[in-house]
């Protein structure tokens, strides 16, 4: 018998994690997507396309999906369920690695799809809403397009970089915080974030005088006179901050959350 | 099957709750882990399991290390929390989803089980009261056939025909190579059920015997007056005399009281360390 990894076994442990707590996991991101579409809705009739493509797919996709993450792991509330959990016959690892697809294929993988779908759905119906034969037609047809799932989308991309590190941070934090693990994780994230924030800025100061603001990693805002100049950082800086912030910091996280589990005691 | 070597066990910033605590439990019998309450039992329970880690030492069960908590040990072993835990499911789906993982699961005796235990298979597992959650519980973990059974305080919450079945059910189900492990304050739930006793307080181990060493070793009488020169563990004034628990050098039967037996121990741990150490 295989104590690392068994397939049947996975299989039978992620259906059974999927389907033992239905609300907090199917109930919750069908909250999630139907969160988005009425999101997207209110928005594209109030503001415009652009923010209601950009609103409802970071606070679906990312928000969401927090929460989500901070449910995955969420069995430590009681102690029966904490010990029922630890001592259900399968690996640390597979146990992991159901939260993991759960978090990071699954709930991906459905909300790109539903997203992809709303959205379609909503900007064809805005195409074939516009008279073709008006002169401003090209123009109008041109400027609301679907949202691209590509690195070279500004939305896209910063979503993905946020959605992995702020699940992988929910998924270490469920692990950490036996209660109301959502917003503590979210305080500390914060407080870390405030924390980076303020030392990157007070060793700017170091360097420069009349420091406006500085970004870690990409560039420093100076006062002169009434204006800001802006001085950025060497490329090596915004791509080393980059590569932390979509990968390693992300893959950080969330081989811990593997590490916490296996030494977690409830 | 279980052995415990040394076990030192603490949470931190406290003190030490167990220090070299050694014991070691052999198969085909039903264990009563008897303390007060905050003495370790489920403290205990939890490292023999693997939820909770020892600081020194060293716990075996089944041949493996439950700290590693590895499918293969896992599926050997069910412990039952004090409190329940049951997943907004019904009975089948429960059984359907949680069941594949122990390899000796029984459906045929899961359904006996829950017959005996009278706990109703309609509707969802959450909508049942306490005592049915618990009664549940039970049954499904004696339809997985483990060779180990830790059980933290199953009686509570049962109501007192429930406590009877529980105790008929808990002898129908042990067999040779099987060890069952209660641990509860209610002393009389236990009583004719086990046949090995171990008591803790403070973090030590101050009694493990069978119960036929107790009835060698120990004498429950009530008496008018306590003879002299006899070694009283314990004594209590009743209605008809005065109840006592003495060393037993004559060799008579007596019934075994299991809360006097508690009582004695804890109170006069010294002496009953005397009594039992000599052959």
């Amino acid at each position: 018998m295989n104590d690392t990894f068994e397939f049947k076994r996975f299989a039978l442990l992620l259906k059974k994690t999927i389907f033992e707590r239905p609300m907090q996991l199917i109930g919750l991101t069908g909250l999630i997507l139907a969160a988005a579409l009425i999101l997207y809705s209110i928005v594209v009739y109030t503001v415009g396309w652009q923010a209601a493509q950009s609103i409802s797919f970071i606070w679906g996709f990312v928000g969401g999906g927090c929460f989500l993450s901070a449910a995955v792991f969420g069995y430590f509330n009681t102690n029966a369920s904490g010990s029922a959990y630890l001592t259900l016959p399968a690996s640390t690892f597979e146990k992991w690695l159901s939260g993991i697809i759960i978090a990071g294929v699954l709930f991906t993988g459905v909300f790109l799809l539903f997203y992809r779908l709303v959205d379609t759905t909503f900007v064809s119906a805005y195409h074939n809403s516009l008279d073709k034969n008006s002169t401003d037609y090209r123009k109008m047809f041109d400027a609301v397009a679907v949202l691209p799932y590509s690195n070279d989308n500004n939305v896209f991309r910063q979503s993905m970089a946020l959605y992995v590190n702020l699940a992988g941070a929910m998924l270490v934090g469920s692990l950490y915080f036996n209660r109301v693990s959502a917003i503590k994780v979210a305080l500390v994230y914060c407080g870390v974030i405030g924390i980076i924030y303020f030392l990157n800025m007070a060793l700017a100061t170091v360097f420069f005088n009349h420091v406006d603001q500085a970004n870690p990693f990409y560039n420093v805002f100076i006062k002169a006179g009434t204006g800001v100049g802006i001085i950025e950082l060497p490329s090596t800086a915004s791509k080393t901050g980059e590569l932390s912030a979509r990968f390693i910091i992300p893959a950080i996280l969330w081989l811990t959350a593997f590490v916490r589990l296996r030494e977690k005691e409830i | 099957m279980i052995q415990l070597n040394n076990l030192s066990f603490g949470y931190p910033r406290k003190k030490l709750l167990y220090k070299n605590l050694s014991l070691n439990i052999q198969p085909g019998s039903v264990y009563g882990l008897l303390g007060k309450n905050g003495a370790g039992k489920s403290t205990l329970l939890k490292n023999m399991v693997g939820t909770l880690f020892p600081v020194e030492g060293e716990i075996i069960v089944n041949g493996m290390i439950p700290e590693k908590r590895l499918p293969s040990f896992l599926r050997t072993i069910y412990y039952i929390a004090e409190d329940v835990y049951v997943p907004p499911l019904t009975i089948k789906r429960y059984k359907d989803l949680f069941a594949p993982f122990y390899p000796e699961f029984s459906e045929e005796n899961f359904y006996k089980y829950l017959e005996v235990l009278e706990v109703s298979v309609d509707g969802k597992l959450n909508k049942l009261s306490f005592g049915q959650q618990k009664k549940f519980v039970i049954a499904f973990a004696l339809a997985c056939n483990t060779k180990v059974l830790l059980m933290d305080e199953p009686t509570n919450g049962l109501d007192i025909p429930s406590k009877t079945q529980f105790r008929k059910l808990i002898a129908a189900v042990m067999y040779d190579d099987r060890v069952i492990f209660i641990s509860t304050h209610q002393i009389r739930d236990l009583e004719n059920m086990i046949d090995h006793v171990i008591i803790v307080d403070n973090g030590d181990l101050l009694l493990h015997a069978s119960i036929a060493t107790i009835g060698e070793k120990l004498c429950f009488k009530t008496v008018s007056a306590i003879p002299e020169g006899t070694k009283v563990l314990y004594e209590e004034e009743m209605l008809k005399g005065t109840s006592v628990i003495m060393e037993n050098i004559d060799g008579e039967d007596s019934r075994l009281n299991l809360e006097q037996l508690f009582n004695g121990i804890t109170e006069n741990p010294a002496m009953a360390k005397e009594i039992f150490s000599t052959n």
